[in-house]
């Protein structure tokens, strides 16, 4: 008898400043990985550009990273952009959008199979995410831990290493993420690729060719625009990332919205 | 004001394409801003020579097919052509016989537009021996990984005679990550040091190591390699359902033709 897998949607959040094709990679390394499980069908991928008011250096308007997500995916045939959190008024702690994500798959899974079909497996929803977005969690006021302890504990992870990173490590010196170890899923990318947004920004401000790290119509748009100069790279530089002035205000609230 | 000539410069770039992929591509990007950086290159032209079947190596395709997929490509490129002379030829080519044959079809090209006289130019290229007079201002060079470069070590490989002409009379472009040192290897060989003004060395800092032989093997076990190559090349791959276990194994007892030419072969 077949196992019955269970439906699975992989978000990724991000600056996307821009998306490249290794964002793109994260979903097609972690679809085959997932499926190769046995466990799990993947049945969707999100693409969840962050907010402006995230006030990170060099992050240029949401309105474009959200049309060069659109522009890169349009031949894609199971990840879409999503726009809701980046037009959230204030910076959106990463659970908060997991959680509004997860109710809106959940009630459009409950109306096409119907209420009353116990056999099947609920779907769930899991953050894809590079080796380095581990190690964040050790940055001081840069993640509550109840929120932590929600992102790998009722939701999951799936972390695609690259480069030197060893995923592994991060979870192994951290008690909460080896607590919840088996709800992280290590997928490791065998090409090295260093591309990076960062690097593809510094090659455009340098008149440079970033043909073929990202698709030609993001290439076309960011031209056509002026996106990504030297001064957009100096945009928020000496402002706090939102998140720790967020969180060093907040008493920690409970689970519940 | 200082009177400098612009080189004009086509980039060559030969290999199995089996089958290309955005590294490829990217190898002809960084080399010719590298090569423009400098003030004294325009690059006009890349070439992708991919190698003929009589090559011989482990997993080589049909020509046509890697000819194919390298058209496809190319075909979002305004500046980097396919050309099939190469793997039209019966037996395997010299890499230096092929880097011979395009900078002659570049002079003659180069004489046409200077000629006026058309008829002279028809019979210029009927005769074998076409030894137009090298140009200044006109070069073709080798684009190669740090890998070729390192090749010219391996024994019978290459003929010393052919690097000679590489480097010598034309130039190479050396695309190196940061873990290879090709500098070193130029230091220790006489002939490449000799010759070290023709040879440029383009470091990627951006680590890319898309290489086809893990193309091949993402394939063969039903992977994803979306975003590796250009779309198309992976459509016209699952329409001809190249690359499976088969398809690997083919010429794997066989001996590389360069080796298979040189063991023995005293050097002429």
């Amino acid at each position: 008898m077949a196992a019955r897998r269970v439906p699975l949607v992989l978000l990724a959040c991000g600056s996307f400043n821009p998306i490249t094709n290794q964002h793109m990679r994260l979903f097609e390394l972690a679809r085959d990985h997932m499926h190769s499980t046995g466990q799990y069908q993947v049945v969707g991928g999100i693409v969840s550009p962050v907010s402006d008011s995230y006030g990170k250096q060099g992050l240029v308007l949401a309105k474009h990273r959200v049309a060069m997500a659109e522009l890169a995916l349009q031949s894609s045939n199971w990840v879409t952009v999503d726009e809701w959190e980046s037009q959230q008024p204030d910076w959106t702690e990463t659970v908060v959008t997991m959680r509004y994500h997860y109710r809106r798959i959940l009630k459009e899974y409950e109306r096409s199979v119907g209420m009353h079909n116990n056999s099947n497996l609920s779907p769930q929803l899991k953050l894809l995410c590079g080796a380095d977005f581990l190690d964040t969690f050790k940055i001081p006021g840069l993640w509550r831990d109840d929120h932590v302890e929600e992102l790998v504990g009722h939701f999951g992870l799936v972390c695609v290493s690259r480069g030197e990173l060893q995923p592994e490590r991060a979870v192994h010196e951290s008690d909460l993420l080896s607590y919840r170890r088996h709800n992280i899923f290590h997928v490791r990318e065998w090409v090295k690729n260093e591309t990076s947004a960062t690097e593809v920004r510094r090659a455009l401000r340098r008149g440079l060719s970033v043909k073929y790290l990202l698709p030609d119509s993001v290439i076309e748009y960011i031209h056509q625009h002026n996106l990504y100069t030297e001064d957009s790279e100096m945009r928020n530089k000496s402002a706090v990332l939102r998140p720790l002035v967020k969180q060093a205000q907040e008493p920690v609230k409970s689970l519940d919205d | 004001m200082e009177g400098h000539s612009i080189t004009k410069v086509v980039l060559l770039a030969c290999g199995s394409f089996n089958p290309i992929t955005n590294m490829h591509m990217r190898m002809f990007e960084l080399a010719r801003d590298h090569l423009e950086d400098t003030g004294q290159y325009k690059v006009v032209r890349g070439i992708i020579s991919p190698v003929g079947d009589a090559y011989k190596k482990k997993g080589l395709i049909e020509a046509c097919h890697r000819l194919e997929m390298t058209r496809l490509a190319t075909e979002s490129s305004d500046w980097v052509m396919v050309d099939s002379w190469e793997s039209l030829q019966p037996e395997w080519v010299e890499t230096a016989k092929v880097v011979r044959h395009h900078y002659e079809e570049l002079l003659a090209s180069e004489q046409n537009i200077d000629d006026v006289d058309t008829i002279k130019y028809a019979k210029k290229r009927r005769i074998e021996e076409n030894h137009h007079k090298d140009r200044d201002d006109l070069q073709l060079m080798l684009l190669c990984g740090a890998d070729v470069l390192e090749s010219f070590g391996i024994p019978n490989m290459w003929k010393q005679e052919d690097i000679a002409e590489i480097v010598g009379r034309h130039g190479l472009v050396c695309i190196t990550r940061s873990n290879s040192d090709p500098h070193k290897f130029i230091h220790q060989s006489d002939l490449l040091w000799k010759y070290r003004k023709n040879i440029h060395i383009v470091r990627e800092w951006v680590t890319n190591d898309i290489s086809a032989t893990h193309v091949r093997r993402s394939l063969r076990r039903g992977q994803s390699v979306r975003y590796l190559l250009a779309d198309s090349v992976i459509h016209y791959i699952k329409e001809h359902g190249l690359y499976s276990s088969e398809s690997e194994q083919k010429n794997a007892d066989v001996v590389l033709a360069p080796l298979q030419r040189y063991t023995g072969a005293s050097s002429s």
